[in-house]
C-alpha cells in the first residue's frame, strides 16, 4: 500500500476512534441521565406528604395507598443499629491496619480480606445473617438485618479509616511521643482527631451503600406493614417495602414505590455529594451489590 | 523517625527509673495499660474481620453439606430443579403405566436439585453485560485520561460514580417499568421483523424459535414469545450497573501508565489511536482485572436482575427467553424453602456464588494491584 | 459455642421485648390468595382495637406453612390444607387448629389487547396451554370454543407462580381432574415444574406479568384480576356450563363442603363440584394456628389472636364480597366455631368475646 494512503487511513482511523471514545463517554452520561431522570421524574410525580406520615393502607380503604412511614423509620433504625456495630469495629480495624501493622502478621491478611469482603454478593451476606441470627432466635428480626448490614459496612469503614489515618503526617505522632504521650493517647487524641473529617466521609460512604441494600434484608429482617421500633420483631425497611410494592399489579402501590426510590436516591446523592466535597481521595472505594 | 521506629522508641522510653516524686498522669496511664487495651481492641477488630470471612465460608459450607451429600457432583451438571415431590405414574419396564383396580399406581419422586440452569443464567447474563459494558467503559476511561479537558475530569468522574451509587433496586424498577416494556413492545418485535425479513436464516433461528421437550416426551417447536423480561433485559441492566466500576478502575489503571511510554510512541510518529492502543496494551493486565471486577459485580447482583429476568429456571439458548440466575434464585426461593434439603441446595448455590465471586475478586485484585506493586487508588 | 451465641441472642431479644411498646403484636404470614381481604381485616380490626397490632406478610402458602411449623409466626394462611407430612411436622392433628376463613375463585386471566369479549375455556384447554400443546391464541380449539371472537395470532405466554403457592395447588389439582396427560407430565402441588412461560412471585407477581405481557395468560385469584382490570374468562364446570367466577358461584361450589369438615383440622376441596352454577376452580383458604397457643409470648396475645380469629370468621365476613371473596356458609361457620373453641393457652381454654359467642350445640 502506498505510504501516503496508509498515513491518511491511520490518521482517519485515529480520528474515528477519538470520536468513538467521546461518543462512548457521552453514551454513558446519557444512560445516567435516562435512568436517574426517569426515576427522579416519576418519584417527584408520586411523592406526597402522606408518604412520610402514613403507613401502608390496603386497597378499598380510605387513604389508599397510604405511605411508607414504616419503611423510613425502619431503615433509619437499621442503619443506626448497623453503625453501632460497624463503626467501632471498622474504625478499630482501621486503626490497627494503620498504626499497628508494622511488625504484624495480621495486617496483610486483614487488609486483603477487607478488600475481598467488599466483593461478596450481599445476598450471600443475607444468608449468613439468616443462619447465624434468625435461626437461633427463631423468627425474622431486625437485629439479623442490622448484623447483615454491619457485615457490609465494616470492611468499607476499616479501609477508609486506614487510608485516612495514613495520610496524617508522622510529625504529629512524633511530636506527641516526644511530649511523653502513650501510643494509645497519641492515636486517640492526636492522630484520629486529625483525620476525623475524612473518617466521617468514609462512614458516610458506608451508610450510603448500606441504605440502598435490599438483598441482605430479604430473609433476615423480612419486613412489616406496621411501624415497628422493636428490632426483635420482623422489621420493615424502605428498600424491601419498595421491592414488595413494585412487584404487584396495582398502580397506586407502584407510585408509592417510586416515591420511596426518590427518597432513597436523594439521600444517597446528598451523602455522596458531601463526601465528594470533603474528600477527593475517598472516591472509588465503594460499590453496591 | 518513621512509623516503624515508634515502637522501639516506646520500648526505650518505658522501663525508665521513676523520676523524683511528681504525680504523673502519663505514668499512671502506662501502668493501667491503656496501650495494651487499645492494641488488644484493635487487634480484636482485625481478627474479627478475618473471622467474618471465615464464618461466611464455614457457615455456608456446613449448611450446604446435606445437599452435597445427597447430590454430589451431579448438582453442578444437572438441569432439574424441583423442590416438590412429584407423583408420577409407576411405569413398567416397557414404559406403560401400571393400573390396579382401575386406578393408575403412582409413585412419589423426591425433590431433586441441579444448579446448571442458574449457573448458565449467571454466566450468560454476566457475559452479555460485559460485552455491552467493556467497550463503553474502556472508551470512557480513555476519554478521561487522554481527551478530557482538566476541568471536565472531576465532574464526569463524579457523575459516572454516581451511577455506581444508585441502589440496585432503583435499577430494578427502571428495568421493570422502562426497559422491559420497551424491549417487549418495540425492540424485540423489530428484531423478529428483521429476522423474518431476512428469510428466517437457520443460523439465527435459535434466537427466535425454540424446541421444547415437554415432560411427557414430546417435542414442540414454537416461536419464542418475547415478553420483555428475559436474559437480554437482564444483561442490559447489568451492563449499566457495572459501567462505573470498570470505568473507574480502567481510568486509574490507564493513569498509572508512565508518560515516557506514551511519549515514546508519539515521538515515533504514532497517531492518537496508535498511542492509545499502546497504552491499552501496556496496562492490559490491569484492564483485565477491571473487567474481572465488573464480572464479579455482575455475577453477584441480585435485586435488579430478579425483577427483570423472568424467573424461569431452565436453560434456553435464546437471549429473548426468560432465565434465572443464582442470585435471583436465592432471592425468590430462600425465604420459603421449607424442606431442609431445599434450603441446603439453595445454600450450596450460594456457596458456589460466593466462591466464584471471591475467586474473581482475588484474581482481579492481583491483576490490578499486584503488577503495579503497591496500592494505587484503584485498589478496592 | 452455638449455645452461647443462642443465649446471648435470646438475652438481647428479651431486652428489646422489655423496652418494646405495650401494644399486643401478632404476626401472620402465608397465602397471597386472600391477601387483599386479610389486609382489609387487619386494618379494620385495628380500627376497632387500636392496641392490637397485626401484621400479615403475603409470602405464599408454602412460606406460611413453613413459618407456622417453625413457630416463627403466630398464625399462617394457606390455600392448600396441611398435608400429612406437614401435620406430622407440627405434632399431629390434635395439636393444630385449621379453619377456612373464606373461599375464592382462581380465574384464567389474560392480556389480549383488542379482544373485548370474555373468552370461554375448558380445563383441558387450559392444561394444554400450560403443557405447550396450544401455542397461539388463534388455535382452532380456542377459536371453536369462542366462535364470533377474532383471536389474534399472538403466541401464548403462560404465567405461573415461582413460589410455594396454594393457588398453584388448587389450580393443578383442578387441572388434574380435567387432563390425564397433565397429571403425568406436570403433576400437582404447591410448586411444580412448568415447562414454559414466565414466573412471578405471589398472586401479585403473576398479575403483574399478565398485565405487562400481551398474549399472557395466568392463574390468579379473582380479586387480583378484578381490581386491576385484567380480563378473565369463563370456565366450563362439571355440569357443562361456562361459569364466571364470583362470590355467588364460588359459594355454590362450597355448598356441600360442611359435611366434609371434621375435627379441628378442617379441610375440604371444592374444585370441580357438580351443580350448574358452581365455579369449577374454587377453593377455601385456611388460617392455621396451634391448638395450644402456649408458644405465643403472653396470655394477652393468645387472647387477642383468638378474638381476632373469631372476629375474622364472623364480623370480618361482611368485607368478603366486596373484595370478590365468598363468605363462609352458615353450616361451615358452625364447624369453624367448634374448632376455634378448642383453642387454649397452656391447657386453659380461651374464651372469646361473650357477644360473639354462639351457644354450643
Amino acid at each position: 500500500m502506498q505510504y501516503a494512503l496508509y498515513n491518511r487511513m491511520t490518521r482517519a482511523n485515529s480520528r474515528m476512534m477519538y470520536g468513538v471514545c467521546v461518543a462512548f463517554t457521552a453514551a454513558i452520561l446519557l444512560l445516567l441521565i435516562l435512568v436517574t431522570g426517569y426515576l427522579i421524574s416519576i418519584g417527584i410525580g408520586s411523592i406526597t406528604l402522606d408518604f412520610f406520615r402514613k403507613l401502608p393502607i390496603p386497597n378499598g380503604m380510605e387513604g389508599y395507598p397510604g405511605g411508607l412511614k414504616n419503611g423510613l423509620v425502619g431503615t433509619g433504625i437499621l442503619i443506626a443499629l448497623a453503625s453501632a456495630i460497624g463503626i467501632p469495629v471498622g474504625m478499630l480495624a482501621g486503626i490497627y491496619l494503620s498504626e499497628y501493622s508494622a511488625n504484624s502478621l495480621l495486617a496483610t491478611p486483614t487488609r486483603f480480606i477487607c478488600d475481598v469482603l467488599s466483593g461478596v454478593p450481599s445476598i450471600v451476606v443475607g444468608i449468613l445473617g439468616y443462619e447465624l441470627v434468625v435461626r437461633p432466635i427463631g423468627h425474622h428480626n431486625g437485629y439479623a438485618g442490622a448484623a447483615a448490614l454491619a457485615f457490609i459496612m465494616v470492611p468499607i469503614i476499616a479501609r477508609t479509616t486506614e487510608e485516612m489515618l495514613r495520610l496524617v503526617p508522622n510529625s504529629y505522632r512524633e511530636a506527641s511521643i516526644a511530649l511523653g504521650a502513650t501510643k494509645a493517647r497519641t492515636i486517640m487524641k492526636v492522630v484520629v482527631p486529625a483525620a476525623t473529617g475524612s473518617i466521617i466521609t468514609g462512614v458516610m460512604l458506608a451508610v450510603a451503600r448500606v441504605a440502598g441494600e435490599t438483598a441482605p434484608l430479604l430473609f433476615t429482617a423480612l419486613g412489616s406493614r406496621l411501624l415497628t421500633t422493636n428490632p426483635a420483631e420482623p422489621f420493615p425497611s424502605l428498600t424491601r417495602e419498595i421491592f414488595e410494592l413494585a412487584r404487584g399489579p396495582e398502580p397506586a402501590q407502584h407510585r408509592l414505590a417510586w416515591a420511596g426510590i426518590l427518597v432513597l436516591i436523594a439521600l444517597i446523592f446528598v451523602l455522596n455529594l458531601t463526601v465528594r466535597f470533603f474528600s477527593q481521595s475517598v472516591r472509588g472505594r465503594v460499590a453496591h451489590a | 523517625m518513621t512509623q516503624a521506629s515508634i515502637g522501639p522508641v516506646m520500648e526505650y522510653l518505658t522501663p525508665r527509673p521513676a523520676p523524683p516524686a511528681r504525680p504523673s498522669l502519663i505514668r499512671a496511664q502506662r501502668r493501667l495499660g491503656s496501650d495494651a487495651i487499645l492494641k488488644a481492641l484493635a487487634r480484636a477488630a482485625a481478627v474479627t474481620i478475618i473471622l467474618m470471612l471465615a464464618s461466611l465460608v464455614v457457615v455456608l459450607a456446613r449448611a450446604a453439606v446435606p445437599s452435597i451429600k445427597a447430590f454430589g457432583f451431579k448438582f453442578l451438571v444437572s438441569s432439574e430443579w424441583r423442590p416438590n415431590p412429584l407423583e408420577t405414574p409407576k411405569l413398567t419396564s416397557d414404559g406403560s403405566p401400571i393400573i390396579e383396580d382401575g386406578e393408575t399406581v403412582m409413585e412419589v419422586q423426591p425433590p431433586v436439585f441441579g444448579a446448571l440452569p442458574v449457573m448458565f443464567g449467571t454466566a450468560v447474563s454476566s457475559a452479555l453485560a460485559l460485552i455491552l459494558a467493556v467497550p463503553l467503559s474502556v472508551g470512557a476511561a480513555l476519554f478521561l485520561v487522554r481527551i478530557s479537558p482538566k476541568v471536565l475530569k472531576g465532574p464526569i468522574s463524579f457523575l459516572i460514580e454516581f451511577l455506581a451509587a444508585i441502589p440496585s433496586i432503583a435499577y430494578g424498577i427502571w428495568g421493570l417499568f422502562v426497559l422491559a416494556p420497551l424491549l417487549q413492545s418495540h425492540i424485540e418485535p423489530a428484531c423478529r421483523w428483521a429476522f423474518e425479513r431476512m428469510g428466517s436464516p437457520a443460523a439465527l433461528s435459535w434466537l427466535f424459535i425454540e424446541k421444547i421437550s415437554l415432560p411427557g416426551g414430546e417435542t414442540i417447536t414454537r416461536d419464542i414469545p418475547m415478553a420483555g423480561r428475559d436474559m437480554l433485559c437482564g444483561g442490559i441492566v447489568l451492563a449499566i450497573m457495572i459501567l462505573p466500576i470498570i470505568t473507574a478502575i480502567s481510568r486509574d489503571v490507564l493513569k498509572s501508565v508512565p508518560r515516557a511510554q506514551i511519549e515514546g510512541t508519539v515521538a515515533l510518529g504514532a497517531t492518537w489511536w496508535q498511542s492509545s492502543r499502546e497504552m491499552l496494551r501496556y496496562s492490559r493486565s490491569g484492564l483485565f482485572g477491571a473487567v474481572m471486577l465488573g464480572l464479579a459485580r455482575a455475577a453477584g447482583e441480585t435485586m435488579a436482575i430478579t425483577m427483570v429476568i423472568g424467573n424461569n429456571n431452565q436453560i434456553r439458548p435464546s437471549v429473548f427467553a426468560p432465565a434465572q440466575t443464582m442470585s435471583s434464585l436465592l432471592a425468590n426461593e430462600f425465604a420459603e424453602a421449607s424442606l431442609e434439603i431445599h434450603r441446603s441446595a439453595l445454600t450450596e448455590v450460594a456457596l458456589i456464588l460466593l466462591v466464584m465471586s471471591l475467586g474473581f475478586n482475588i484474581v482481579a485484585r492481583y491483576l490490578v494491584v499486584g503488577k503495579s506493586g503497591g496500592r494505587t487508588a484503584a485498589a478496592h | 459455642m452455638n449455645n452461647l451465641i443462642r443465649h446471648v441472642l435470646l438475652a438481647v431479644v428479651a431486652l428489646s421485648a422489655a423496652v418494646a411498646s405495650a401494644d399486643v403484636r401478632l404476626q401472620g404470614a402465608g397465602a397471597t390468595f386472600p391477601n387483599p381481604l386479610y389486609q382489609r381485616w387487619v386494618a379494620e380490626y385495628q380500627k376497632a382495637h387500636p392496641d392490637v397490632k397485626i401484621d400479615y406478610q403475603s409470602i405464599g402458602s408454602g412460606g406460611g406453612v413453613k413459618n407456622i411449623s417453625e413457630k416463627t409466626v403466630d398464625f399462617a394462611g394457606s390455600d392448600a390444607p396441611l398435608n400429612k407430612k406437614e401435620i406430622e411436622a407440627m405434632g399431629g392433628p390434635d395439636k393444630i387448629v385449621q379453619v377456612p376463613s373464606c373461599a375464592g375463585g382462581v380465574v384464567p386471566a389474560y392480556n389480549l389487547p383488542g379482544v373485548k369479549q370474555e373468552l370461554k375455556f375448558t380445563g383441558a384447554i387450559i392444561a394444554d396451554i400450560y403443557m405447550g400443546r396450544i401455542n397461539k391464541w388463534n388455535d382452532p380449539r380456542l377459536a371453536q370454543l369462542n366462535a364470533g371472537v377474532t383471536l389474534p395470532s399472538l403466541p401464548i405466554t403462560p404465567a405461573y407462580r415461582t413460589d410455594g403457592s396454594g393457588t398453584t395447588f388448587v389450580f393443578t389439582n383442578y387441572l388434574a381432574t380435567q387432563s390425564k396427560p397433565f397429571v403425568a407430565t406436570i403433576g400437582t402441588g404447591k410448586q411444580v415444574k412448568w415447562p414454559l412461560g414466565q414466573g412471578g412471585k405471589g398472586n401479585e407477581g403473576v398479575a403483574q406479568v399478565i398485565e405487562q405481557t400481551p398474549g399472557a395468560i395466568g392463574y390468579i385469584e379473582q380479586n387480583y384480576a378484578d381490581k386491576n382490570h385484567i380480563a378473565y374468562g369463563l370456565v366450563q364446570n362439571k355440569s357443562g356450563k361456562f361459569v364466571k367466577a364470583s362470590p355467588k358461584t364460588v359459594s355454590n361450589a362450597g355448598s356441600g363442603a360442611a359435611s366434609a369438615l371434621k375435627g379441628t383440622v378442617l379441610a375440604a376441596d371444592i374444585w370441580n363440584q357438580s351443580g350448574p352454577e358452581a365455579y369449577p376452580i374454587a377453593s377455601f383458604t385456611y388460617l392455621i394456628v396451634y391448638r395450644d397457643l402456649g408458644n405465643i409470648k403472653s396470655k394477652e396475645q393468645a387472647q387477642a389472636l383468638t378474638d381476632y380469629l373469631w372476629w375474622a370468621t364472623h364480623d370480618g365476613q361482611q368485607f368478603a364480597e366486596d373484595l370478590d371473596y365468598a363468605p363462609l356458609a352458615k353450616a361451615v361457620q358452625e364447624k369453624v366455631d367448634g374448632a376455634l373453641k378448642e383453642l387454649n393457652y397452656q391447657g386453659e381454654p380461651i374464651a372469646v368475646q361473650a357477644s360473639a359467642r354462639q351457644s354450643r350445640p
